[in-house]
C-alpha cells in the first residue's frame, strides 16, 4: 500500500461516524497544539523529501543539480535499475547482510541476556562491558576493526600466524570472498547489546511462580525455557528483530567506512550503492529511483512492524 | 531466587549455568578485545604499531598520540578540539529541542483521545522505517534552498527529526503508566489542564525525559551521514567526519587514529554508563510492557 493511499483511507477509519468527525476534531482542537511542533518538523523534514525523491525518480538529472534542466523521461530509471547486473548483486548482499547480521544479534544478545538473568557478582560491570560496543560510534567501531583485519599490521592475522594456523596474514576485507562475513562481524558487535538489552527487559515480565511450579512439575531447563519464559519475550522478540532488520537494511556507516563498497561491489548493499550513485557519480534521477525501490521493499517489512505494535496496542487495552 | 527445597535436582541445573558462564566469557572476549586493542594501539609510537609480528604490549608506551590530539598550539589538536566542541555543540542543541517537541506530543498521544491520534501516532513510527538515503538528496537541496548548508543549524534540524519517533515512543510508554486519577485530582483542585501536565506529570516522567535525552544524544553525537552530507567547511565538521578527514591525510597514525575514536567514545560511553538505569528502565517501559 503506498503512502498515498494511507493517507486518504486512515481518518476515515478514525471516524466511524463521519458526520462526527469535524465536530469532534473542533471539540478537540486544543489537543493537537501538544502534538502540532512534532507534525511541523517532520512535515519540513520528512513529507517533503519522500515527495520529492518520487518525482525526481522520473527525471533525467544533470549532474549539476541545477534540476530546471531536468527531463521527464517516465519509468526509464527503474528499467534500467532492474535489468543492471549490480542492482541483483547488492539486492543478494543486502539480504544476506540484514538476515545473518540481525538473526546472530538476535541470538547472542537472548543468550546474554538470559545468562545474565541470575544474579551473581559482577552481573552489573559484565552488563555495562557487554552494551559498550552498542554505545560507542559506528565510526570509531568501524576504525577499530578496519585496524584489527588490517591485512599487513592487523592483530587477528598476526594470531592466526603465531599459533601456526597461517603461513601469513589472511586477507579479510580485501577479498571478494570474506569481506561481507568479516563487516557481519562488526555489525553483530555493535547490534547484539541492543537485543540483549530489549531481552533482559522482557526476561523481567515473566512469572517466577510460573518457572517454579514447572520446576516442581519435573520440567527440564529447555522446556522450561520453551514453553514457559519464550511465550512471555515473543513479543519483545518480534519488535527487536524487526527494529534490527530495518536498522540492517538501512546500515551505511560500517562498510561505507571499511570498504567503500569494494572490493568489486562485494560489500556493496543498497544505501553505500545509492550513496555511490548519488554523490559519487550524480546520478540523482537513478539514485532516487533507487531509493523508491527500496522504500517499497521496507515499507512491506513496516507493514508487519506497525501490526506487531499495533498488537501489542490492542493488548494494552488503548 | 536459591532453590532450596530440592537439591537432588540441582546436578543438570548447573550444567546450564556453567554453559552460560562460559557463553557470557566468550561475549565478553569478543566485545572487549577490540576495545583493548584500540586502547593499546593508542599508547604506541607510529613506529612501534607497524610491525610484524605486533608488539602484544607495547615495549615503550607513550601518550604522545593523546597531547598531539589535545594539545591546541599545533594543528592536529586544534582541529580535534574544534570538532569536539561542534559534536557537542550539535548534540546538545538537537536533544534539548527534542525533549522540548517530544514531550507534549507523546503526553498528547499518551492521554487525549482526538480523531486521528492513532493514526498521527503510527506515521510519526513508521519515520524509523525510511532509510536516511531517501532523505539526503531532497535535504541536501532543502538546505540549499534554506541557506543552511555548511551550519550546525542543518544538522541539529535533521537529527530533532530523525529523534523524534523513539523519543516519543519512549515517553508515550512512560506516560502510559502514570496513574490517570493523579491529574483528575489536581483539576478537581482547580488546576487547569496543562498545569496538571507541567506541574504533576512532567516531575514524575523525569527518567523518561533522562532517558530520551540520552537516546538523542548519542544519536547526535554518532551520526555520520548527514553530517558527511552537509557539512564541507572544515571548522564546521563533527567528530566522526573529521576524524574521518584526518585519517584519509595520515593513513598510516593507527596510533592516532585509535587515540582519537578513544576519545571520541569517552563522552557517550561515561555519559551511558551514569544514566543507563533510566534507559533501560525507558526501553522496557515503551517497548516490553503488556
Amino acid at each position: 500500500m503506498t503512502m498515498a493511499t494511507r493517507l486518504a483511507e486512515a481518518p476515515v477509519q478514525a471516524s466511524a461516524e463521519r458526520s462526527g468527525l469535524l465536530w469532534r476534531v473542533w471539540t478537540s482542537r486544543a489537543d493537537y497544539l501538544y502534538v502540532l511542533p512534532a507534525l511541523v518538523v517532520m512535515l519540513i523534514v520528512i513529507a517533503y523529501p519522500i515527495y520529492y525523491t518520487v518525482e525526481l525518480s522520473f527525471y533525467n538529472t544533470p549532474p549539476s543539480l541545477q534540476l530546471r534542466d531536468k527531463n521527464f523521461i517516465g519509468f526509464d530509471n527503474y528499467t534500467l535499475i532492474l535489468s543492471s547486473e549490480v542492482f541483483w548483486q547488492v539486492t543478494l548482499n543486502t539480504f544476506i547482510w540484514t538476515i545473518v547480521s540481525t538473526l546472530t544479534a538476535y541470538v547472542l544478545g537472548l543468550g546474554c541476556a538470559l545468562a545474565l538473568h541470575r544474579d551473581f557478582a559482577g552481573r552489573g560491570v559484565l552488563r555495562a562491558i557487554l552494551i559498550i560496543p552498542w554505545v560507542i560510534s559506528a565510526v570509531a567501531a568501524s576504525y577499530i576493526w578496519k585496524w584489527i583485519y588490517h591485512s599487513n599490521f592487523g592483530v587477528i592475522g598476526a594470531v592466526l600466524v603465531e599459533l601456526g594456523l597461517a603461513s601469513r596474514p589472511p586477507n579479510f576485507i580485501d577479498s571478494v570472498n570474506t569481506v561481507l562475513p568479516s563487516l557481519i562481524v562488526v555489525n553483530v558487535w555493535r547490534e547484539f547489546p541492543f537485543a540483549m538489552i530489549m531481552l533482559a527487559a522482557g526476561l523481567q515480565t515473566v512469572p517466577d511462580q510460573l518457572l517454579r511450579a514447572a520446576r516442581v512439575d519435573g520440567a527440564s531447563a529447555w522446556q522450561r525455557f520453551w514453553h514457559v519464559t519464550f511465550p512471555h519475550i515473543r513479543g519483545v522478540s518480534i519488535a527487536t528483530i524487526l527494529l534490527l532488520a530495518v536498522a540492517n537494511f538501512n546500515s551505511f556507516i560500517v562498510p561505507w567506512i571499511m570498504t567503500g563498497g569494494g572490493p568489486s561491489n562485494a560489500s556493496h548493499i543498497w544505501i553505500t550503492h545509492i550513496y555511490e550513485l548519488a554523490f559519487g557519480r550524480q546520478r540523482w534521477g537513478i539514485a532516487a529511483a533507487y531509493s523508491v525501490i527500496l522504500f517499497l521493499i521496507v515499507m512491506t517489512l513496516g507493514y508487519f512492524y506497525v501490526r506487531a505494535l499495533s498488537g501489542d496496542e490492542k493488548e494494552r487495552g488503548s | 531466587v536459591t532453590p532450596a527445597a530440592a537439591p537432588g535436582r540441582r546436578a543438570p541445573f548447573d550444567l546450564w549455568r556453567w554453559a552460560g558462564r562460559a557463553f557470557l566469557t566468550l561475549m565478553l572476549l569478543f566485545t572487549a578485545l577490540p576495545m583493548i586493542w584500540m586502547l593499546l594501539t593508542s599508547i604506541k609510537s607510529g613506529f612501534a604499531a607497524l610491525q610484524f609480528p605486533p608488539q602484544w604490549w607495547p615495549n615503550e608506551p607513550t601518550l604522545a598520540s593523546y597531547k598531539k590530539l589535545l594539545d591546541p598550539t599545533n594543528s592536529v589538536g586544534k582541529d580535534f578540539l574544534r570538532f569536539f566542541w561542534n559534536s557537542l555543540f550539535v548534540a546538545t542543541m538537537s536533544t534539548i529541542l527534542s525533549v522540548i517537541v517530544a514531550v507534549p506530543a507523546a503526553y498528547a498521544f499518551s492521554r487525549f483521545e482526538f480523531p486521528g491520534r492513532k493514526f498521527l501516532f503510527f506515521a510519526v513510527l513508521l519515520r524509523n522505517m525510511f532509510p536516511a538515503v531517501i532523505f539526503l538528496v531532497p535535504l541536501f537541496i532543502l538546505m540549499r534552498l534554506l541557506g543552511l548548508m555548511n551550519t550546525h543549524g542543518s544538522l541539529v534540524l535533521t537529527y530533532l527529526t530523525f529523534g523524534l519517533p523513539l523519543a516519543i515512543w519512549l515517553l508515550k510508554g512512560f506516560y502510559d503508566n502514570i496513574p490517570y486519577q493523579l491529574e483528575q485530582a489536581a483539576r478537581i483542585d482547580g488546576a487547569t489542564r496543562f498545569q496538571a501536565f507541567l506541574l504533576i506529570v512532567m516531575p514524575l516522567s523525569t527518567p523518561g525525559i533522562i532517558a530520551t535525552a540520552i537516546y538523542s544524544f548519542i544519536g547526535a553525537w554518532n551520526e555520520y551521514i548527514f553530517a558527511y552530507t552537509f557539512i564541507n567547511r572544515n571548522d564546521q565538521l563533527t567528530l566522526p567526519i573529521g576524524i574521518q578527514r584526518f585519517f584519509s591525510e595520515h593513513s598510516s597514525d593507527f596510533p592516532g587514529l585509535m587515540a582519537a575514536s578513544f576519545m571520541m567514545s569517552v563522552p557517550v560511553v561515561v555519559l551511558f554508563l551514569l544514566l543507563q538505569r533510566h534507559f533501560v528502565r525507558a526501553l522496557t517501559e515503551g517497548a516490553v510492557k503488556h
